[in-house]
């Protein structure tokens, strides 16, 4: 059974990275009761502006070019962990303002609107950064491989799991033992009471809004040296998005957390016996587990039912 | 917020106004596409993707059920009736049988996992099963051509008895598309305005009333999805014969998605009608603004935003605004 534990490794890395991307998507889910499309576009566009935050070909003309790109790279790679994601959550909070008039309607607006949006960002990313694969340089330190267990690991994809455990963690912790956390839950639960008790609601949905949006774009960040950057990815990542918080139920942490190390595992334990049909086992998945319970794992009712 | 319901029912025969307009430029296309600046095959495109957009309608607009997977009942339509001329034999009829036939079985199979599902389950639903189909059309090598899909579908001769007709000249092809469309339209058109369609629009507005009153909610919900799937074969099939090939690429996510749009912003969720502007509006767009900017599905993508914003009813909305006290309840 040895041969089976690097993609059983290999499945609870990917796991681990699905979760990262399926937290801001279900945190917007849980306080909007939108299912934001467009997630994959920003996550993306996050990549995009780490992209150029490192390259950083558009500083050419002003003569800081060549001094910006003699920095070395683990500083301009920090800080471009840091722009790529404050820039996408930027983003989606004009998203956000523009997706207002979808609130208190059938879902079917919101899914509409940033289908739309997604559609626009993947445009806009074709006008400023070309259609061309492209790739984001990562630092000498966590770049390459190692042995164990006479074993070849990619001590990349270990460096973008535990920095997905930190995340996961960083967000239960504000969203179960913070006050923000506490009004955030409530505004998921019920939002007229939330106004009713003083806070503004329509700032408190901006602030989350661009939060998940920044999370999408620290996933893009992390992500796109393992996956490859091109204009479309954002639908190659929406999609697992959008399963996991289906498989592990709407507007449940820990069932998107449970839902992605399942969808990890599926991908990894599928591609050791059959590569191609690797990516269909997250569909099959799906399938069988909304089979047999329509509100995912671990899911509550919710609004995005009617 | 304006809904279909919101139209008087019409019953009794399909030839109204609309209907008459809607035959009269399908049958004289042909005349004026090419003085307009525009060319035959665009004709052909624009009927199959009516019939498709119509049939959808059914499912996204009448009952409320948002499919973003339809794409891949179109695909397998397109699959079938190449595999048909290209393994059984090369017949027409044969052909758009086994792809209105393969559609259905499709539909039919996925819509018993569906029947049971509301609201945004049912959509992450038909995304997953869409994505399925999609997946296999690209995997299965052996069958459909991968990727590449399959290529050099001939378009057999129409056989009528009488008379041969080649259909591999885009004209006598635009004839036999048309004549499909208007003779399915009308059917859909009495199907919708029939009892049948008016507790499709009762199951949209409250599927609870509805199971009450005594409807078997789920065969329904059935019932419409298979018949749907069954449209977009049948407009799968004719697109095999216009592409003479088949592909993956018309059941990705993001076509499928593209028919969602076309649908809303012609005002499928307001009108009959409303698939056919959007699918013309579309295709038009993809020509003129194609034309003009290689960006043009930013500019689409963006008309579509701000129409979801301020006018979700879409172009057939605009005319219910335009005649205040016409067909607005309130």
């Amino acid at each position: 059974m040895l041969n089976l534990v690097p993609h059983l490794v290999n499945g609870l890395t990917l796991g681990l990275l699905f979760a990262l991307i399926a937290l801001g998507f279900t945190l917007i889910v849980g306080v909007m009761e939108v299912i934001n499309l467009a997630h994959g576009s920003l996550f993306a566009l996050g990549a995009y502006f780490a992209l150029s935050t490192i390259g950083g070909d558009w500083l050419a003309g002003t003569g800081l070019g060549a001094w910006w790109q003699g920095l070395p790279l683990w500083s301009r790679y920090v800080l471009a962990l840091a722009i790529g994601p404050v820039l996408a959550g930027a983003a989606g909070m004009v998203l956000e303002l523009c997706l207002r008039p979808a609130y208190g309607k059938a879902p079917l607006y919101g899914l509409l609107l940033t289908f739309g949006a997604a559609l626009v960002i993947e445009e806009l990313i074709h006008l400023g950064w070309g259609t061309g694969e492209q790739h984001l340089e990562v630092p000498q330190a966590i770049n390459g491989a190692f042995l164990m267990g006479g074993l070849i690991f990619s001590k990349y994809k270990f460096f973008a799991a535990g920095f997905a455990i930190l995340a996961i963690l960083a967000v239960w912790l504000l969203l179960e033992r913070t006050p923000y956390g506490a009004v955030i839950k409530a505004g998921a639960h019920d939002s007229e009471m939330v106004r009713a008790l003083g806070y503004d609601l329509a700032t408190l949905r901006l602030l989350v809004f661009g939060f998940g949006a920044a999370l999408a774009g620290l996933a893009g960040v992390i992500m796109v040296p393992i996956w490859g950057l091109r204009p479309h990815v954002g639908i190659d990542v929406v999609i697992p998005a959008f399963l996991i918080i289906a498989i592990g139920g709407v507007g449940s942490f820990w069932g998107a957390v449970l839902a992605a190390l399942l969808v990890g595992l599926a991908v990894g334990i599928t591609g050791a016996y059959a590569p191609a049909w690797a990516t269909m086992s997250m569909y099959i998945l799906l399938i069988l587990i909304l089979g047999f319970r329509a509100r995912g794992l671990l899911g509550r009712k919710s609004a995005l039912e009617s | 917020m304006i809904t279909l319901s919101d139209l008087p029912a019409k019953g009794g025969s399909p030839l109204t106004w609309p209907m008459g307009i809607f035959l009269l430029g399908l049958a004289t296309a042909p005349f004026w596409l090419g003085p307009i600046g525009l060319y035959q095959y665009l004709g052909i495109e624009i009927a199959i993707w009516i019939l498709y957009a119509m049939g959808f309608n059914l499912l996204f607009g009448y009952m409320g059920l948002h499919s973003f997977g339809h794409g891949a009942y179109l695909g397998v339509g397109a699959y079938a009736f190449g595999l048909f001329q290209l393994h059984v034999a090369t017949s027409l009829w044969g052909g758009l049988l086994a792809a209105v036939l393969a559609a259905t079985l499709a539909g039919a199979l996925v819509g018993l996992f569906l029947a049971h599902r509301r609201g945004i389950y049912f959509a992450l639903l038909t995304i997953a099963f869409g994505q399925v189909f999609w997946f296999s059309a690209i995997k299965l090598h052996a069958v459909t051509g991968g990727e590449d899909g399959l290529l050099g579908i001939p378009r057999p001769p129409l056989e009528l008895g009488f008379a041969r007709i080649d259909l591999n000249d885009n004209a006598a092809f635009y004839w036999f598309v048309a004549a499909l469309v208007a003779l399915v339209v009308p059917l859909l058109w009495r199907l919708v305005n029939a009892p049948f369609g008016r507790v499709l629009q009762a199951i949209r507005q409250n599927e609870l009333r509805a199971r009450f009153v005594g409807y078997e909610v789920w065969r329904f919900k059935w019932a419409t999805f298979t018949l749907s799937a069954a449209t977009a074969g049948l407009a799968g099939g004719l697109f095999a014969m216009a592409q003479e090939s088949a592909y993956p690429d018309v059941m990705s996510l993001h076509q499928s998605g593209l028919i969602v749009m076309m649908v809303l912003v012609g005002g499928g969720l307001v009108s009959f009608w409303g698939p056919v502007l959007g699918v013309i509006l579309y295709f038009i767009a993809r020509d003129v603004l194609g034309g003009l900017t290689e960006t043009w599905l930013l500019w689409y993508g963006l008309m579509f935003v701000v129409m979801v914003m301020v006018r979700p009813e879409g172009l057939a909305g605009l005319v219910h605004v335009l005649r205040p006290g016409k067909g607005r309840a309130r």
